[in-house]
């Protein structure tokens, strides 16, 4: 898999996720490989739901929890980012 | 002493539980009852945290059938469980998957491949027997319970369908946006079900794309038990619905506006259900016809003084209403909010003064408050709070805060200030706080 690829969406997605969740830190410094739920920016599944909108009014992509990796896919930025990437509809 | 049976009319064959991969007959549900009650410990109650809908049934059901009592708590944070079970000594945790609570004992439920026969396998349950305690955050910081008798619930879902115009054994499934741990989802996605026969789906779908696609999965009537939270993502997002189906929200108020939006989406009717963990479902009313609740079948409101109090033959005493209402001559009712303590937050209820006295309680926090601001059209609007903890971060606040509260009421943001303005009473003014938030926020973002 081509790196440079995978990661060309991660700085917008921050951005995206700090903006609609209004969470109290810079974009930059979020960690692509870090947890997005629990522990590390510590999100919820409101958080999840807020986030799913965006993603789908940004990107076209709308996520299912009957998905099977959808644990996978919200586990971190660069995952998120990643699923987005091979799903995107716009 | 009366007695009604566990589960309503159905056959040996009847679908019970709905999952894509694993649909559960009636039969093979009593089967699965009565060996996970065989092998249950011995306790006066346990605590039922099965996030599969179905499982959690067969849990609920096995501890009925053991007399025991299951525990609904109302956060799964790690410091709330254990906050109940010393309250409960000798409680366990009835599970699914891996899920274990660090010093709790905990039991997981396993299916079987094994059916009976009904409706001869189906036990009746004393309707006085209580067979869940329900918890509310009182303003004390410890856990309110609310005890539930088998009467109470089976009435209030008999009283629910009626409202919505159910018939037994009708062919409708039923999906929840709603944890079934929670008073409304207990009644209304597992309790409506199993008492007029009808298809219990086993998921908890989140987001709009699974509760369309689930919906699509089973032929015939469906009936969708809510949120407004979900509703607002649901007509947001779009997408196709089939038709047949009927809307029953509650958990937070629901705006007239969202709820045409609503029906437009899911071409169904979008009923509301008004009521509270201490009574239980109380009313009902279809929002776009407007402010008025009509009160269930067995209710009445009654007048003490200044405030309103329910009355049902389920409920051993009658029960206060949190909110100020105004009642009609025709016994219908309207809704002007809560009482100042109590807030809502993403259809989650709470007092300030709980979660005030569990910030009190950190280590190195000697002042805090938690307010909800305006709201300001978002689909949520988080709680802030201000805290006094001198050489501690807001990110280790909300650590230690995350132990001991559901993180749905994590404020955000968590602002350290030196001091707060209080009162000659010690009391807080709304304007000097808001004043507050309002320049930190100024400062933030210059």
């Amino acid at each position: 898999m081509d790196d440079s690829q995978v990661s060309s969406i991660e700085p917008d997605l921050a951005v995206l996720i700090v903006q609609t969740l209004k969470l109290k830190v810079d974009p930059a410094s979020v960690q692509p490989e870090a947890p997005l739920f629990g522990e590390g920016l510590g999100l919820d599944s409101i958080d999840a739901l807020e986030l799913s909108l965006a993603i789908s009014q940004t990107y076209g992509y709308q996520l299912k929890s009957s998905d099977p990796d959808i644990k996978a896919i919200f586990s971190s930025l660069r995952a998120l980012a990643h699923a987005i990437e091979k799903n995107r509809t716009k | 002493m009366r007695e009604t049976p566990l589960i309503g009319p159905y056959d040996s064959d009847d679908v019970l539980a709905w999952s894509p991969r694993a649909p559960r007959t009636a039969g093979q549900f009593m089967a699965d009852v009565y060996a996970l009650a065989e092998s249950l410990p011995d306790s006066p109650s346990v605590l039922n945290l099965a996030t599969n809908r179905y499982e959690f049934l067969v849990g609920f059901a096995a501890a009925i059938i053991r007399r025991q009592v299951t525990l609904l708590p109302q956060s799964r944070a790690p410091h709330a469980l254990l906050g109940i079970t010393g309250d409960f000594p000798g409680s366990y945790a009835l599970t699914d998957g891996d899920d274990s609570i660090e010093g709790i004992e905990s039991f997981p439920i396993r299916l079987h491949e094994s059916s009976m026969s009904l409706p001869a396998g189906i036990p009746q349950i004393p309707v006085d027997q209580v067979v869940a305690i329900a918890f509310t955050s009182g303003s004390t910081g410890r856990p309110m319970p609310n005890r539930k008798t088998w009467g109470a619930l089976t009435a209030v879902a008999q009283a629910t369908g009626s409202k919505l115009g159910l018939k037994r054994r009708d062919h409708v499934s039923v999906l929840a946006t709603v944890p079934h741990q929670h008073m409304f989802g207990l009644e209304a996605s597992v309790m409506l079900p199993i008492t007029y026969g009808l298809v219990m789906h086993a998921g908890r779908p989140l987001f709009p794309a699974d509760i369309g696609s689930l919906l699509a999965e089973r032929a015939g009537r469906w009936i969708l038990v809510t949120t407004p939270l979900h509703l607002r993502a649901c007509v947001a997002e779009g997408g196709t619905v089939p038709d047949g189906g009927l809307v029953l929200s509650a958990t937070a108020p629901l705006g007239r506006e969202l709820a045409w939006e609503a029906e437009r989406h899911f071409h169904a009717e979008v009923h509301e259900i008004f009521g509270f963990a201490e009574a239980g479902s109380i009313a009902e009313r279809r929002t776009i016809d407007g402010d008025h609740w009509r009160p269930l079948d067995d209710v009445r409101l009654v007048q003490e003084r200044d405030s309103w109090k329910v009355q049902a033959w389920y409920l051993p005493d009658p029960v206060s209403v949190p909110d100020r209402i105004t009642v009609d001559r025709d016994g219908s009712f309207v809704v002007h909010g809560r009482e100042a303590d109590q807030v809502n937050v993403a259809g989650h209820r709470v007092s300030l003064g709980d979660l005030n006295h569990k910030l009190l309680q950190i280590d190195g926090v000697q002042d805090g408050v938690f307010f909800l601001p305006e709201e300001r059209g978002d689909l949520v609007t988080r709680l802030t709070a201000l805290v006094v903890a001198p050489g501690k971060t807001s990110e280790e606040i909300q650590r230690l805060l995350r132990a001991h509260i559901d993180p749905v009421f994590l404020p955000r943001p968590l602002i350290c200030v030196p001091s707060l303005p209080r009162n000659a009473t010690g009391k807080l003014p709304r304007e000097s706080v808001i004043q507050i938030v309002r320049q930190w926020m100024e400062q933030e973002h210059s």
